[in-house]
């Protein structure tokens, strides 16, 4: 019987140095998951839910000042913090490099929340409300997580199923690692970025475009790094680093 | 005397009480793993605004009335069930995730011509008529109800058993989607009114997906 059947490491390749700091990756990202509205006052308690979200940094005094960009999800770590203090086994990694939440095994602890390098996972501290006019933009394929329920992204696994039965009906026949590619399956916030700042795709497969810049900028001595890497947490999404005119200095070490 | 009547009393009415724990606890427990008893109606079918017969539209072959016997029409012909595939009216769910329940006017369809007649009584296509006439939906009630954690997709199972050589668990091949209903639905058909005969809880599923090698990972139903 072979139950892993599939095997893809998914991840990302963002570029900081394309990354404008215009929000549409968080904006798709709120519509395709079905994420709760994050009010002013929900900002003010720090228990705003965004699983992709732009950090901004400011750079220099008025009036030479400049903003920095980063966007931070889910790094999706082969070796992630989250999972080993989960006591229900809610998050694990599964045969496609991704690291999973299964909300209907959550009990919410919040052990994996506080856990987590990266800040990236939310809680659901309340029962999330939609106003009457937005009942019917909310996605049908992803669940609602309800109060006290851990969530985070998924790289749009909902999407990934999806591509994975169009795939399948397509080529008449079960699914091998080869068949589903980088093309079938892109998650919204990938989708939505303007500038192809965000790039999604298959490190296992060597054609991918991920591959690629992974090869060009981790693996030589391209701009690549990865967020804290020194925390051994092996992040499959790598970083870009911005290519700064302005310099005056060489930065050693990471970005 | 006294006290061996008390005695007496006290493991008798212990005795009842284990009885009724241990049916209280044997129906909690079919209804935790398995479709619960059919008492109180729990576990029946539910009842529905037309008593609509699966039988006499998916049916084949004469209609039986309730002693077996033949019924026929005044002139003696026998009516007979129309046979229709699954997926007339159901026409999702060789193609989504959900079956689909058939719109007001899937049934007006047919039942613009098909009316009640003297020998012909149709129980609730009155219903249905000043449904279609008032432009209101018919509240049917669902027979099987997922949890909202998971996602079924009716879709790719069809796809997958119609498919020659995956054989369904009877053995069968399925060449029509329709053929492939029955597995978990049951002879829908066969049923005054339509029921769930499976439990369709997780370990329901999951013992067809280790029999099929069909993916087991969390994220296959739940996201």
């Amino acid at each position: 019987m072979t139950t892993n059947r599939i095997s893809h490491k998914w991840g990302m390749v963002v570029d900081v140095d394309r990354c404008t700091g215009c929000q549409s990756c968080v904006v798709a990202c709120q519509a395709e998951n079905n994420i709760p509205i994050n009010t002013e006052d929900v900002f003010r308690q720090r228990r705003a839910i965004q699983w992709i979200h732009v950090e901004r940094y400011w750079e220099g005094e008025f009036p030479d000042v400049r903003a920095r960009f980063i966007p931070v999800f889910c790094q999706h770590c082969e070796n992630a913090p989250c999972e080993p203090v989960c006591p229900v086994y809610a998050t694990y990694h599964n045969n496609q490099g991704m690291n999973v939440q299964v909300y209907n095994r959550c009990v919410g602890t919040r052990y994996c929340a506080n856990n987590c390098t990266y800040n990236v996972r939310f809680f659901n501290y309340w029962e999330p409300v939609w106003p009457e006019s937005l009942r019917n933009q909310l996605n049908p394929d992803v669940s609602m997580r309800s109060r006290g329920i851990m969530e985070k992204c998924s790289f749009n696994v909902q999407r990934l199923q999806k591509a994975q039965r169009v795939v399948e009906g397509q080529q008449g026949e079960r699914l091998t690692d080869e068949k589903l590619k980088e093309g079938n399956y892109l998650p919204a916030c990938v989708q939505a970025c303007p500038t192809n700042a965000l790039v999604f795709g298959d490190f296992l497969d060597p054609d991918s475009q991920v591959s690629h810049l992974k090869e060009e900028h981790l693996d030589g001595h391209g701009r690549g790094y990865k967020m804290l890497e020194h925390v051994g947490t092996e992040p499959n999404v790598i970083y870009l680093k911005k290519v700064d005119i302005h310099a005056k200095e060489v930065v050693k070490g990471h970005a | 005397m006294i006290r061996i009547a008390a005695l007496i009393a006290l493991l008798g009415g212990l005795a009842a009480g284990g009885l009724v724990t241990t049916i209280v606890l044997i129906f909690v427990l079919r209804a935790w793993w398995s479709t619960p008893f059919e008492v109180l109606g729990f576990g029946g079918p539910p009842e529905q605004p037309i008593p609509f017969p699966h039988g006499v539209h998916a049916g084949v072959g004469d209609l039986l009335d309730e002693d077996g016997n033949v019924v026929t029409y005044a002139d003696g012909q026998p009516k007979t069930a129309l046979g229709l595939d699954c997926t007339y009216c159901h026409r999702n769910v060789d193609k989504g995730a959900s079956a689909s329940v058939p719109p007001v006017e899937q049934c007006i369809f047919c039942h613009k011509a098909v009316q009640e007649g003297e020998d012909n009584p149709l129980p609730g296509l009155a219903n249905l008529i000043s449904a279609w006439e008032n432009k209101e939906p018919v509240v049917w009630e669902r027979v099987h109800r997922l949890p909202d954690s998971v996602r079924f997709v009716h879709e790719a199972h069809i796809r997958y058993f119609t498919q020659p050589g995956n054989l369904l668990p009877s053995g069968e091949q399925a060449t029509v989607a329709a053929n492939t209903c029955s597995t978990c639905h049951g002879d829908v058909a066969a049923m005054a009114e339509v029921k769930q005969v499976r439990s369709l809880k997780m370990g329901d599923c999951l013992d067809c997906h280790r029999d099929y090698s069909a993916p087991t990972d969390c994220t296959t139903c739940h996201y």
